[in-house]
Parts: C-alpha cells; sequence; structure tokens
C-alpha cells in the first residue's frame, strides 16, 4: 500500500485492527465482521493476525528470545511450546544466534527482523507491516522485504505500507494507492507499475 | 485465565516493582507511615479504652440492704458520709432530713427512714420481724443473686455488715466524733446494713440500670457516681469516633498513593502496554501485573509497618511507664494478629481498587490506541 502523507494508510491500519471503528460500510477481517464485532471479541481477531512497526517496539528490557515469547504468553502458550516456536521463528529470521542478545545490541534491521519474529510466532493468517523498512538502512530493506515475500509464498498474506518506491518496483506485488482517503489504483493482477 | 498465564503475570508484577523501585520505595514509605499511623491510632485508643475499662470496673454501685440496722439508723447511705459529721455542734442531727443528693452532687440514694441520732434509736427488740426484708445472711445472699441477673450488671459482690465496717475503720473514713454519733461498738454494735458491691459492664447504660436496681425489692439505699460514669462515657465515644475518622482519612491517602504508583508504572510501560495490545491480550491480562503490583506493595508495607509499630510501641511503653507509673498496658503480642489483619486489609484493598481504577482509566483514554504511542 503506498500514498503520500495523510492519504489515509494508518486511518486503514487502525481500521483493520480495529483500534478504529468505521462509521459506514463493511469492513470483514479474517472472518470477523469488524461492524458488529464486540469489544470482548476484538484480541481474538488481533490473535490472527501479526503487526509489525516502523519503530520496531521491542523491550529494551528483554531480551530478543524473551520479546519472541512475550507475544506467547499474552495467548496463554506453555512454556515447551514457547521454546520450540521462539527458537524455530528466530531461525527463520536468520537470528538464530541472537536469540541471548539485547535489542539495544542488534543492528535497525536485525531489530525489525526480531519485531517480524514476533508478528510470526503465533502463526497468523495475516501481517499488517507499518512501513517496516523505514528506519532500516536502504541495503537491509531488501532482506526485510524478501523474508516478508517469503512468508507470503508459505500462505500468509502480508499487508505493507510503504513510502519505499524502489522496493515497489523490485518486488512484483499487488500495490494499491491511496489518495485523501481513496483507493486512487490497484494493480490486482501484479506488478508494480504505478 | 490460564494458570499459567497467571503465573507469569505475578513474576511480571514482581519484575515491575524492581524495574520501578524508586517510586515503589516511595509509595511503600508513605504507606508505611500511613499504616503506623493507623496502627498508633488503633493502639492508643486500646489503651485509654482499657484505663478507662479500669476506671469503670472502680466506678462501683454500693448498695444497702433493708435489714434491722437500716430500720434502726435509717438510710444506709447517709450514715456513714464523712461530709455529713464535720460539724455536728452547730447541726441538730435530729431536724436532719434525709436527702436523695448530698452536697457534692454525686451520691443518689433512695427513700430513707429516719436520721439516726443515739438518741432517736429504736430498741432493736421492738423491731417486728415484718418491719424490714432482709431478715438474714441467706436472704441477703439471694438478693446479690437476684441483683446479680439484672442487665448489664457484670459482678455482684455481698459484703456482710461486719465486712463493712472492717472496710470503714480500715480506710479510716470514720470521723473523730463518729463513734458519738452513731454509738460505733457501744450497746448498739454495727450501726450499718449489709449490702453489695455492684460492677457495670456497660457505664453508657448506667442510669438505666441504676434505676432496675433502685426498684429491686429489698434494696434499701444506693451509692454511686453517675458524673463519672457520664464523663467515661462521653471520653470512650469521642476516642472512638476520633478513631474512625483518623482510620478514614488515611484508608484515602492510602488509595491514592497506590493508585499514583500504578499510574507512573502504567505510563513507564507504555511499551509492554501497546505490544500487548497488538499481539491481542484482553484487558484482564494486561491489568493483572499492574494488581500484583499493588498488592505486594500494600502486603510488603504491612510487615514493614508491623516492625516500626511494634518498636514505636515499646518505646512509647517504656517512656509512659516509666514516667506516670502506668504498667497496665496491652502487650503488643495480644493485638498484633487483628493489627495485621488490618494493615494487610489496607495494602490489598487499595492495591487492588487502587490499581483496578487506574487501569481502567488508561486503557480507556491513552491505552485504547497502539499503532502510534
Amino acid at each position: 500500500m503506498v500514498g503520500a502523507s495523510g492519504a489515509g494508510k494508518s486511518t486503514f491500519m487502525k481500521l483493520i485492527v480495529r483500534e478504529e471503528k468505521a462509521n459506514a460500510g463493511s469492513l470483514w477481517v479474517n472472518g470477523f465482521n469488524l461492524m458488529k464485532i464486540k469489544n470482548k471479541q476484538v484480541p481474538l481477531l488481533r490473535r490472527t493476525m501479526g503487526i509489525v512497526f516502523q519503530d520496531f517496539r521491542l523491550i529494551p528490557t528483554m531480551s530478543v528470545f524473551e520479546n519472541v515469547a512475550f507475544a506467547m504468553h499474552v495467548v496463554g502458550a506453555d512454556r515447551r511450546k514457547i521454546r520450540r516456536d521462539v527458537s524455530a521463528v528466530l531461525s527463520m529470521v536468520g537470528l538464530g544466534n541472537k536469540a541471548r542478545s539485547m535489542p539495544g545490541q542488534l543492528s535497525g534491521g536485525e531489530q525489525q527482523r526480531v519485531g517480524l519474529a514476533r508478528a510470526l510466532v503465533n502463526r497468523p493468517s495475516l501481517i499488517i507491516a507499518d512501513e517496516p523498512t523505514g528506519n532500516v538502512d536502504p541495503n537491509l530493506s531488501y532482506d526485510i522485504v524478501a523474508k516478508l515475500t517469503e512468508i507470503n509464498k508459505q500462505g500468509t498474506t502480508i499487508l505493507m505500507v510503504t513510502h519505499d518506491h524502489n522496493l515497489v518496483r523490485d518486488f512484483q506485488h499487488r500495490v494499491i494507492m491511496l489518495e485523501e482517503g481513496r483507493i486512487v489504483a490497484d494493480n490486482a493482477a501484479g506488478g508494480g507499475n504505478i | 485465565m490460564k494458570l499459567r498465564s497467571i503465573s507469569y503475570l505475578s513474576k511480571e508484577g514482581v519484575k515491575n516493582m524492581w524495574s520501578n523501585r524508586l517510586m515503589t520505595i516511595a509509595s511503600i514509605g508513605v504507606l508505611v507511615a500511613c499504616m503506623v499511623l493507623i496502627g498508633l491510632a488503633v493502639l492508643i485508643s486500646l489503651n485509654v479504652n482499657k484505663a478507662l475499662d479500669g476506671l469503670e470496673q472502680q466506678n462501683v454501685i454500693r448498695v444497702y440492704f433493708h435489714d434491722k440496722t437500716s430500720v434502726i439508723y435509717g438510710n444506709a447511705s447517709e450514715k456513714y458520709d464523712p461530709e455529713d459529721f464535720k460539724d455536728t455542734s452547730s447541726d441538730d442531727p435530729s431536724s436532719k432530713e434525709t436527702s436523695s443528693e448530698t452536697e457534692d452532687g454525686d451520691t443518689t440514694s433512695s427513700d430513707a427512714t429516719a436520721s439516726a441520732t443515739e438518741e432517736e434509736l429504736i430498741d432493736p427488740d421492738d423491731i417486728p420481724e415484718d418491719a424490714y426484708i432482709i431478715h438474714n445472711d441467706e436472704e441477703a445472699r439471694a438478693l446479690c443473686d437476684k441483683l446479680a441477673k439484672i442487665e448489664n450488671v457484670l459482678k455482684v459482690e455481698y459484703i456482710s455488715a461486719e465486712d463493712a465496717l472492717k472496710d470503714i475503720k480500715e480506710n479510716g473514713q470514720i470521723p473523730d466524733n463518729a463513734v458519738e454519733h452513731f454509738g460505733f461498738d457501744d450497746e448498739y454494735g454495727n450501726p450499718l446494713s449489709c449490702g453489695a458491691r455492684i460492677t457495670l459492664s456497660d457505664m453508657s447504660l448506667f442510669d438505666e440500670t441504676l434505676e432496675k436496681i433502685e426498684k429491686t425489692k429489698g434494696v434499701d439505699a444506693v451509692q454511686s457516681q453517675s458524673e463519672l460514669a457520664e464523663k467515661i462515657t462521653a471520653i470512650e465515644e469521642g476516642i472512638g469516633i476520633a478513631g474512625i475518622w483518623i482510620i478514614a482519612i488515611l484508608l484515602i491517602i492510602s488509595l491514592v498513593i497506590v493508585s499514583n504508583t500504578i499510574r507512573v508504572t502504567m505510563y513507564s510501560r507504555k511499551l509492554e502496554i501497546s505490544i500487548m495490545k497488538a499481539v491481542g491480550a484482553t484487558n484482564s491480562f494486561i491489568r493483572l501485573p499492574f494488581v500484583i503490583e499493588g498488592v505486594m506493595i500494600g502486603l510488603v508495607s504491612a510487615v514493614i509497618s508491623m516492625g516500626i509499630l511494634y518498636f514505636c510501641y515499646r518505646v512509647a511503653m517504656e517512656a509512659i511507664s516509666g514516667a506516670l507509673g502506668m504498667a497496665d498496658t496491652i502487650a503488643f503480642i495480644t493485638v498484633a494478629p487483628q493489627i495485621f489483619g488490618i494493615f494487610a486489609a489496607i495494602g490489598v484493598l487499595s492495591g487492588i481498587v487502587g490499581s483496578a481504577i487506574m487501569i481502567r482509566k488508561y486503557l480507556k483514554k491513552e491505552g485504547s490506541e497502539f499503532t502510534a504511542i
């Protein structure tokens, strides 16, 4: 998803994660009707998705492992499953050897991969990535998007918001363009020629 | 919520305390101060109550029975009030009226027969049996049992005429002219009636109980100090009300302190809360570590307060008993469990209520957004 500042990208994301309520129309996410969803069901909706933040949002006092495990604790996973799944997902994002490091000891790209691992660890069917490469060196941005592409190929929907036209051009995916709160372009067939 | 989540969150709560240790220490400090003050208020009021209880025990009602002697000498309560006999030369005993209240105003008595003088004394042999109610020891003791059954009467102690005379002699209460006045030790023998010493359990019901005692058949006269009873009741009530106010105010302060600590902790944990919300934590899951933190602060404060209170109380009691010779104070250990119970209740309640209020507020406002913090 691309668009200038103020085009409505953030609002769109807030609607999807039900931080904001839509006042008209219809909105379905992962089988939940967000126009009718009860407050109690909102945590259940959010468990079906993983969110990757531009500013990583890692807890500085927790190790890489603990940061990822945190997402599993929240959903009440047992300790053995946490140990197994966190290790697996850290290996998947290429940080298997950094499990004990603290976030402050990692580069921006590595921190974002921890963020990605945390979003993935509960096996969501949708990943929402809000400018995941915004705070990462350009050459490392490709790594992140490559990882997302890999995950996408395994059957997880990825919604990525970005400003980086090079990324859009180089990775051939569906691109939705927003302007003043409306979709002005959507190459549903694929190909980044917007 | 699953058990493993609860154990995880409990650990998180304790960790919170450590990572916000300055704030934790500050709030424990203020909470301890509040609790120690509450504890001192409780201990002081308990001790004052105990001291007043002692006074109440001493504030006995003296009852004289209607026996043969009381017919000879008249109203028993009149017989040995030393004030009446200070100056008999100017006071013609024969004209002396019986009264229900003496000069100092604290003696009440029931209807009396006649004042006693040597000249007017009736010959005991002339008195018929039915002129008086209590004829012997058994009847007097039966009357004591009857008095003991009156509501609010704690203790009835029988005092025979002989014991009464012995008491008076030992206490040196007999005025110099009493012998000629009453004829102590002369042919008429002991001028005192038998009777009883009655202790009440509740001074606030003094007047009602006194009336019942006076109306009991066989009771000739009653001596009491109703003013003292009123004062004791007033002091007890005053202390009770002051204690409740102190505790209420300090409770509110404790609640505010704990709420504030939790609020600060919550803002310092904004990041964790936003992540929790993003990965689908329920509000109760987010709340629990804070509640546990609040409860822990309360409990730690309760334990520390007990130690400080014990020390303060010991020092204070040593000083007081040294200065006033008051040995009869309440032992700390006898009230310690109750006081710890109060402290723990304050700690746990302020922890739960304070954090619940704060988190509710937070999650409704700032905490409802997590995509941008």
